[in-house]
Parts: structure tokens; C-alpha cells; sequence
């Protein structure tokens, strides 16, 4: 698990977790990739479909994904899947989320009491 | 009318991003505008709507050369490292080139020359022809390094101060040099500096011819932008 920063980015790996939790269970190409973050997302997370191609190729380039072309319904359309070393990550950036999600969650409780007490 | 991601791709060019990286973001690009026109089209626009509508899902220009730039591991090595590519590259291969001709130059003397016994073609005409092949090369490497230069300036779009440098530098290493070789022992080589006007002049014609493809490309940029 990599250290933590002093003053961490909190959007800092979300695309990178949710695109490697999406490939784990099957390949997809770019557009399905967009598509599945929308629907499973309820629409709370949609960004410029295009910018998903940078953290696609980044995450290649790291070892975390491979990719292969494929035709399916006369369209060729490069697909991507999980590696192992991606699988990895994954659970390191699931962990590092999670607690974050923990820590979060505990101080706005915190909050929440103390504004009943008041 | 312009290709759809052209600005895309001019600019991620001239930020360093290697071409290979861009050609394939802009494949990439293009099938999922394809992908979005067609689900537009389905819900039941105009194709020119359709692709309109598609091209504001994919994102803004600046978003999409945004999220490439962010990812500094895509950045050419003529970026990162120009003093490699325009100055270490070129000697090392003028070098490695001048170096394979004088073999070949020295090789031949053994060979083709009258009386010799080395093999069946000791006869002028094949001499001829092999030190020609040896002079290509060393007078051909130059111009052909330049042109590789120019090439990678090209492709990259890059400012013209490191293909000038790595041009000048070239020309003037094979202008200003040459070997002599000594008919004793037919074997000793020795560098020399040529006089100062032959050189230079040299260095010169070396540049100019190295220099053309780069130079025509940029006269187009200019009178396109005009």
C-alpha cells in the first residue's frame, strides 16, 4: 500500500478504482466503459466521455490493464481487461477508499451529534 | 473542412505528447464519436445533430488535451531529453557511419586492387564500385542523419532551435572532418581537420541538404497559416 500524503487529493485513483472494478468482471472498450460508470453509477459520476482513454492508456502503460482489438458486430473497437498486477491495485485503491470513506463518514457523525447536543 | 479532432491532435503534438500516443487517443477519439452519433442518431436526431450532440458528450477540446497532458509518462523522448536526441544521437551515429565507410574504403585496397589475389575480381572496375559504395556512405550518412532530424521535429512539432542545433552540429562534425588513409601498410587511418574554407563550405552544402525536408515543411506551415 503506498504511504499516505499530508494533504491527499481525494479524487486522486477514483477513475482509475472504478475502471479496474468495471474491467475485473469482463473486457470492455471505451464507449461501454463510459456507459457502465453512468448506469452503476445512477448518473452521480459522469465525466467527459473522452477523458477516459488518458487513465485507460496510463493504467496500460502501468501493467494494471492489457488491451486487444476486436471486431464484434463488424465494428473494431479496442477492448481492455484486468491483469493481475491490476487486480493488485485494485485492491490497494479499494482499501485506501474505503478508509477514506471510513474517516469521512466518522467525523460528519461527530458532527451530527454534537449539533443534536447543541 | 477539418478532421474532428485535428486541434486535439496539433496540440498534444506540440506539448510533447509522442505522436504514437496522440494517433492512437485520436483512433480512440473517433470510434467513440462514432459509438455516441450513432445512440444519438437512435434516439432520433438528424445525423448533423447527432454528431453535434455526440461531440459535446465526448468533451471540450481542452478536456480531452487536459486529461493526455496529465499523463506525463507520454511525453516523447525529444521532449524530455532533447540534448540526447538532437546532440548524443546524431555524433553517435555520424560517428558509427563514418567509422563503417572507412572499413569498407580500407577493406577494398586489399581486395580489388591490381595484382591482388584475395579474390577473383581484382580488376578495376569492381574496385570502383566498392569504394563508391564506402563514399555513399560516408557522404550520405549526413544528409540522411539530418533528414531523420527533421523527421522527428516534423512529427513532433517541434520549435526550431534543437533541430537547428542538431542539424549544425552534424554538418559540422562531417564538414570539418575527414580521415586520410596512408598507402604504407594500407591500414593507418588518421582524422584530419580540413582547411578552413573546404570545411565550412562543406559544412554548408552538408546543412543545406540536410536541412531541406525541415525547412519545406515549415515554408508550408507558414503559407498555410497565411
Amino acid at each position: 500500500m503506498t504511504p499516505r500524503e499530508a494533504n491527499p487529493n481525494f479524487m486522486n485513483g477514483v477513475p482509475e478504482l472504478l475502471i479496474l472494478q468495471l474491467l475485473q468482471r469482463e473486457e470492455m472498450y471505451g464507449y461501454a466503459i463510459v456507459q457502465a460508470l453512468h448506469d452503476r453509477t445512477g448518473a452521480v459520476i459522469a465525466v467527459g466521455e473522452g477523458v477516459v482513454y488518458p487513465v485507460l492508456h496510463g493504467l496500460e502503460r502501468d501493467g494494471a490493464l492489457k488491451s486487444r482489438r476486436k471486431i464484434v458486430n463488424g465494428r473494431s473497437r479496442i477492448y481492455y481487461s484486468v491483469t493481475p498486477a491490476g487486480s493488485h491495485r485494485l485492491t490497494d485503491l479499494a482499501e485506501t477508499w474505503n478508509s477514506l470513506a471510513t474517516a469521512i463518514k466518522n467525523i460528519l457523525i461527530e458532527g451530527q451529534h454534537a449539533e443534536a447536543i447543541s | 473542412m477539418q478532421k474532428p479532432f485535428h486541434e486535439v491532435r496539433e496540440r498534444l503534438l506540440g506539448a510533447g505528447i509522442a505522436p504514437r500516443h496522440v494517433r492512437r487517443y485520436v483512433a480512440e477519439l473517433t470510434d467513440h464519436l462514432a459509438d455516441l452519433t450513432a445512440e444519438e442518431q437512435r434516439a432520433g436526431h438528424s445525423q448533423e445533430d447527432a454528431k453535434c450532440a455526440a461531440l459535446l458528450r465526448l468533451g471540450k477540446p481542452n478536456d480531452l488535451i487536459r486529461a493526455m497532458l496529465e499523463q506525463r509518462q507520454f511525453q516523447a523522448w525529444c521532449v524530455r531529453a532533447p540534448w540526447a536526441i538532437f546532440g548524443l544521437a546524431p555524433i553517435l551515429l555520424l560517428s558509427a557511419a563514418q567509422f563503417i565507410a572507412v572499413r569498407i574504403l580500407l577493406s577494398g585496397i586489399p581486395k580489388f586492387m591490381r595484382n591482388s589475389t584475395a579474390t577473383p575480381f581484382a580488376h578495376h572496375e569492381w574496385f570502383f564500385v566498392w569504394f563508391c559504395i564506402g563514399l555513399i556512405i560516408y557522404f550520405g550518412a549526413p544528409v540522411l542523419i539530418g533528414w531523420a532530424i527533421g523527421l522527428i521535429a516534423i512529427r513532433q512539432r517541434l520549435k526550431i532551435i534543437w533541430p537547428v542545433i542538431g542539424l549544425a552540429l552534424v554538418a559540422f562534425l562531417a564538414g570539418t572532418m575527414g580521415f586520410r588513409a596512408e598507402a604504407l601498410g594500407m591500414s593507418i587511418v588518421s582524422p584530419r581537420v580540413y582547411g578552413y574554407v573546404y570545411g565550412l563550405l562543406h559544412a554548408v552544402v552538408i546543412f543545406s541538404l540536410a536541412a531541406l525536408p525541415y525547412v519545406y515543411w515549415r515554408l508550408q506551415k507558414v503559407l498555410s497559416v497565411d
